[in-house]
C-alpha cells in the first residue's frame, strides 16, 4: 500500500514538472526519463541477473526502428504496432538469448557485443527500409484512439512509461523469479542443485528487459522525431553500464541516480570545461570502481547506517 | 572479367577473322587471369598484415588474460597511444625511426605497469569481484581516449610508415613497403613471445600462473611481478600494433575501439589459450574480411558484418577457439 502511494504521488510530481518546462528542458528531461527506463531494466539484467550483455541498447533501437517502420511503411495503427513491436523484440530476444546465455562471462558481453554491431550494419544497408545512413525522419506521432498527443502530456506518457518499468521490476525483483535470478548470478551451479531451470531464468530475464528496453525505444521514436545509425552506436551501451555501476548495480534507486546523474553531467559541464568533460567521466568512473564499489548509492546506505546508530546511542 | 574481355576482342575483329579472333579472346582470357591472379597475389599481401595487427592486439589481450583472467578492452587504447606516440616521435620530434620505435615500446611498458599498479592491483588486493578489474579497464580507455583528444586534438594526425610508401615486388608477391614491414615485425614479436613462453623460466612461470594461480604462488611465483610484467608486456605489444597500423588511415583518438573489437573477435576464433591461436586468429579475421569485400557478391557495408557473423558463430560452436590450452600436465 505503501509503495502504491509512492508510486502515485511520483507520478503526479513527475507528471507536474513536465507541465513546467520550456522546449530544451523538455527535451533535456525526456531524455532523461528514457535513460533511466533503460537503467532501469539494464540494471535487472545486469546487476540482478547478472548478464553482461551490450545489447540492451540495441533493443531500444530496435524499438525505435520497428515502430516507425511498422506504422509508417507498414501502415499499420498505432496500438497495433506497438503490439507487433513489443512481439519482434521478444523475439529477437529469444533469437539472441536462447544460444547466447548459454555462454558464460565475458564471452556473452562479446557476442551481444557483436550482434549490437550487426544491428548497426544492418541499419546501413537497410535501404528505403531503414533510410539506410540518414536513418527515418519526418514522422509524426499519429492520433492515438482519435487524440492528439503532444508537448506536456507526451512527456507524461514517458513518465508513466518509466514508473510501468520500475514497478514491474520491482514485482519482478520481490518475486520467486527475481530470487532466482540472484541465485543464477550468484552460482548457477547452487541455483541448479536448489532446483532453478539456470537456462530458463537466463532467457527470461534477458527476454523481459530486453523487451522494455524496446518499449523505451518506441517511446524514443517520438521525441526526436527522427532514427538513424548513430544514435543507437555501441557508446551507449556502454553508458548504460556505466550509469549502473555509478549509481549502484542490482539496486533500482542507483540506477536511477546513476543514469540521471551521468546524462545530465556532461550537459551541466560541457559549457564550463568543454570537452574536458569526457575525461572527467572517465576519472570518475575509475574512482567510483576503485573507492566505492557499491556505487554512489552505497554512500546513501552509509549515511543511514550512522544516522541509525547514531539515533540508538 | 575475362569473359566480357573476349566479347570485346570478338567484336572489334570482325567475323572474317575468325582464327585471329579466338586467338585473341584466349590471350585477352590469359591477361585477364594472370591481372586477377596479380589482384589476388596482392591482396594475400594486404590481408597478412592486416592479419598481423590484429594477431598483435590479440596477442595483447592473451598475455593479459591468460595469467589474470582479466578482459582488457582497454588494449585498443593503448594501440591508440602507441600510433600517437608514434606520431610524437617520428612527424613532431623527426626522430629516425628505430629510436621511435623503441621509445613507443618503452613508454608503453611505463604505461602498461602504471595501468595495473594504479587500477588493478587495488581491487584485486582488496579481493574485489573479477568483474571490478575489467569495469576499471573500462573506465581507463575513456581516460586514454580522451587525454589524448584533449592534449593532441581530435583530428587525424599523420603517422609516417617505417621506409616511405613504396611499393616491393618479391617475385610474385606484392605489396607496400610497409606491409611487408608489419609482416617481419610480427614474425619477430610471436616468435619471441613463443621463445619466452617456452623456453625461458619466465616464461614457464607465467604459464604456470595461468594454469593454476594458487599452485603457482605456493611455488614461489611472484603473483604481483606476473601481473605487472603482464600488463607492460601487453601494453607494448598493443602499442606496436597502433604505430605499425597508423599509416594507413593515420593516428586517430577514435581508433582503439575497432582495433579493439577487432583484435578479441581474432582471439575468440583463435583460442585463448595458446599464443599461436592469437596469429591464427587474426590471419582467419583477415582474410574472411578482405576476400568477402573483394569477392563475395555483397554490398560492401554488409561485408563488413562478415565478422561479426564468424564472430558468434565462434562464440556459439566453439567458444574455446580453433586451438585449445595446453592440459595441464
Amino acid at each position: 500500500m505503501k509503495s502504491l502511494a509512492g508510486f502515485i504521488v511520483s507520478a503526479l510530481v513527475l507528471s507536474a514538472i513536465a507541465f513546467m518546462l520550456g522546449s530544451y528542458q523538455t527535451d533535456v528531461y525526456r531524455k532523461m526519463l528514457l535513460w533511466v527506463t533503460l537503467a532501469l531494466s539494464y540494471n535487472f539484467l545486469f546487476g540482478i541477473a547478472g548478464q553482461v550483455a551490450f545489447s540492451h541498447f540495441t533493443f531500444y533501437g530496435i524499438g525505435a526502428y520497428a515502430i516507425v517502420i511498422l506504422i509508417f511503411q507498414v501502415g499499420l495503427p498505432l496500438p497495433l504496432a506497438i503490439l507487433v513491436g513489443i512481439a519482434i523484440c521478444v523475439l529477437l530476444a529469444l533469437v539472441v538469448a536462447i544460444p547466447a546465455t548459454r555462454l558464460a562471462g565475458f564471452y556473452l558481453a562479446l557476442a551481444t557485443l557483436a550482434f549490437a554491431q550487426l544491428f548497426i550494419v544492418v541499419l546501413d544497408e537497410g535501404g528505403s527500409v531503414t533510410g539506410s545512413a540518414g536513418g527515418l525522419a519526418n514522422y509524426r506521432l499519429p492520433d492515438f484512439f482519435g487524440t492528439k498527443v503532444s508537448g506536456p502530456s507526451y512527456t507524461v506518457v514517458i513518465v508513466m512509461l518509466m514508473l510501468a518499468t520500475l514497478a514491474i521490476l520491482w514485482r519482478l525483483d520481490r518475486s520467486w523469479f527475481g530470487r532466482a535470478c540472484r541465485a543464477v548470478r550468484d552460482d548457477p551451479e547452487a541455483a541448479q542443485a536448489m532446483g532453478i531451470n539456470v537456462a530458463r531464468t537466463k532467457i527470461v530475464a534477458y527476454t523481459v528487459t530486453s523487451a522494455l528496453a524496446g518499449v523505451a525505444g518506441m517511446a524514443y521514436a517520438f521525441v526526436d522525431n527522427t532514427v538513424n545509425p548513430p544514435i543507437f552506436g555501441l557508446e551507449n551501451s556502454f553508458m548504460l553500464l556505466f550509469m549502473v555501476i555509478v549509481g549502484g548495480s542490482g539496486r533500482h534507486a542507483g540506477a536511477i541516480v546513476g543514469a540521471a546523474l551521468l546524462y545530465v553531467m556532461p550537459l551541466v559541464l560541457s559549457p564550463i570545461i568543454g570537452h574536458h568533460h569526457a575525461l572527467v567521466f572517465g576519472v570518475f568512473m575509475v574512482a567510483v570502481v576503485l573507492f566505492q564499489p557499491k556505487g554512489l548509492i552505497g554512500i546513501w546506505d552509509w549515511f543511514k547506517l550512522q544516522l541509525e546508530r547514531r539515533s540508538q546511542v | 572479367m575475362p569473359v566480357f574481355g573476349c566479347r570485346e576482342a570478338k567484336r572489334t575483329h570482325g567475323t572474317g577473322f575468325r582464327q585471329e579472333s579466338s586467338h585473341a579472346c584466349i590471350s585477352a582470357k590469359l591477361k585477364g587471369a594472370v591481372l586477377a591472379m596479380n589482384d589476388f597475389l596482392e591482396l594475400i599481401v594486404g590481408a597478412t598484415a592486416s592479419g598481423c595487427v590484429y594477431a598483435l592486439v590479440a596477442l595483447s589481450y592473451l598475455l593479459i588474460t591468460r595469467p589474470t583472467g582479466i578482459i582488457n578492452f582497454a588494449v585498443g587504447e593503448w594501440g591508440m597511444l602507441g600510433a600517437f606516440g608514434g606520431y610524437l616521435a617520428l612527424s613532431r620530434a623527426g626522430l629516425p625511426y628505430a629510436v621511435s620505435m623503441v621509445l613507443v615500446l618503452a613508454g608503453m611498458f611505463a604505461i602498461g605497469w602504471a595501468t595495473e599498479r594504479l587500477t588493478v592491483r587495488p581491487l584485486v588486493e582488496r579481493g574485489a569481484p573479477p568483474l571490478a578489474p575489467i569495469l576499471a579497464l573500462l573506465g581507463m580507455l575513456v581516460v586514454f581516449r580522451e587525454v589524448i583528444s584533449v592534449t593532441i586534438g581530435p583530428d587525424p594526425q599523420p603517422v609516417p610508415p617505417a621506409f616511405g610508401f613504396g611499393r616491393l615486388e618479391l617475385g610474385l608477391l606484392a605489396g607496400s613497403y610497409q606491409s611487408f614491414f608489419i609482416i617481419t615485425v610480427t614474425a619477430v614479436v610471436f616468435a619471441a613471445v613463443w621463445y619466452f613462453f617456452e623456453r625461458t623460466l619466465a616464461g614457464k612461470s607465467f604459464e604456470a600462473v595461468a594454469i593454476d594461480r594458487r599452485a603457482a604462488a605456493l611455488m614461489g611465483i611472484n603473483l604481483r611481478r606476473v601481473t605487472a610484467m603482464a600488463f607492460a608486456a601487453s601494453a607494448s605489444v598493443a602499442g606496436l600494433a597502433g604505430l605499425l597500423v597508423a599509416p594507413n588511415a593515420s593516428a586517430h583518438y577514435l581508433m582503439g575501439i575497432p582495433l579493439a573489437i577487432q583484435g578479441f573477435t581474432a582471439l575468440v576464433i583463435g583460442g585463448v589459450g595458446r599464443v599461436e591461436g592469437a596469429l591464427l586468429g587474426g590471419m582467419i579475421l583477415a582474410f574472411v574480411e578482405q576476400f568477402t569485400v573483394r569477392y563475395a557478391p555483397i554490398p560492401p557495408g554488409l561485408a563488413q558484418g562478415v565478422p561479426l557473423v564468424l564472430l558468434i558463430l565462434f562464440l556459439l560452436i566453439r567458444p574455446t577457439g580453433l586451438l585449445r590450452a595446453r592440459e595441464t600436465r
